[in-house]
């Protein structure tokens, strides 16, 4: 069984190396990323169970947070890059751009 | 023990699936919300399913710590990536029903 479970991840991290390939913006190469380390801690978890050795276990509490801060800091990132510019161009700039004229 | 590890391959088809989500969706937001749920539940399964075999206690405590920690971050990056998402100019974040956030 668990070597049914590597397989499956195996499957996972292709997939989610096909996307990070092939991903047309920067927020889908991000939640590939994301999904690649989730993939990871997954591996990591499974072959402490098999092997019963603790030692990469701290890993996953420091894979999740360290995935959190850069998932965040990239759509932050992503955020202030399409934001407007502060000085727009002409009347009618803040009405033309629709629902994104808020910001 | 047999049980966890129905567990963890439970958590790894989740994860299988989050996967196929982000490759096979044709949106933005729809691969995002494919892996945000699914890879969240899939990666709890597989923590607390190998948290139940594992050797010593302490690194069982240290895999429920980062159950209790994927629990609380996955939604909040989420929200973030679509939050930059619905904001950003120039990727498609198409709505098909009422766009409720239009105003704001």
């Amino acid at each position: 069984m668990i070597t049914a479970i590597f397989a499956l991840l195996v499957l996972a991290g292709v997939c989610f190396g096909y996307r990070l390939w092939i991903g047309p913006t920067v927020v889908d190469r991000v939640i590939a990323v994301d999904g690649l380390l989730v993939t990871g801690v997954a591996a990591l978890v499974v072959e402490a169970v098999r092997t019963g050795v603790g030692a990469f276990v701290p890993v996953a509490v420091v894979a999740s947070l360290v995935g959190f801060v850069s998932t965040s800091v990239v759509a932050r990132y992503v955020e202030a890059r399409d934001r407007q510019p502060l000085e727009p161009e002409g009347p009618g700039f803040a009405s033309g751009t629709g629902r994104r004229s808020q910001r | 023990m047999i049980a966890s590890e129905i567990v963890i391959l439970v958590g790894a088809v989740l994860i299988v699936l989050a996967s196929l989500g982000v490759v096979r969706f044709n949106d933005t937001l729809a691969r995002t919300h494919a892996l945000i749920k699914a890879s969240s539940l899939g990666i709890v399964l597989v923590l607390v399913g190998g948290s139940f075999v594992v050797g010593k206690a302490g690194d069982s405590a240290m895999l429920l710590l980062a159950a209790v920690f994927q629990v609380l971050t996955v939604p909040v990056s989420g929200h973030l990536i679509g939050r930059a998402v619905y904001r950003s100019r120039d990727i498609s974040a198409r709505v098909d029903t009422i766009d409720e956030l239009a105003d704001h």
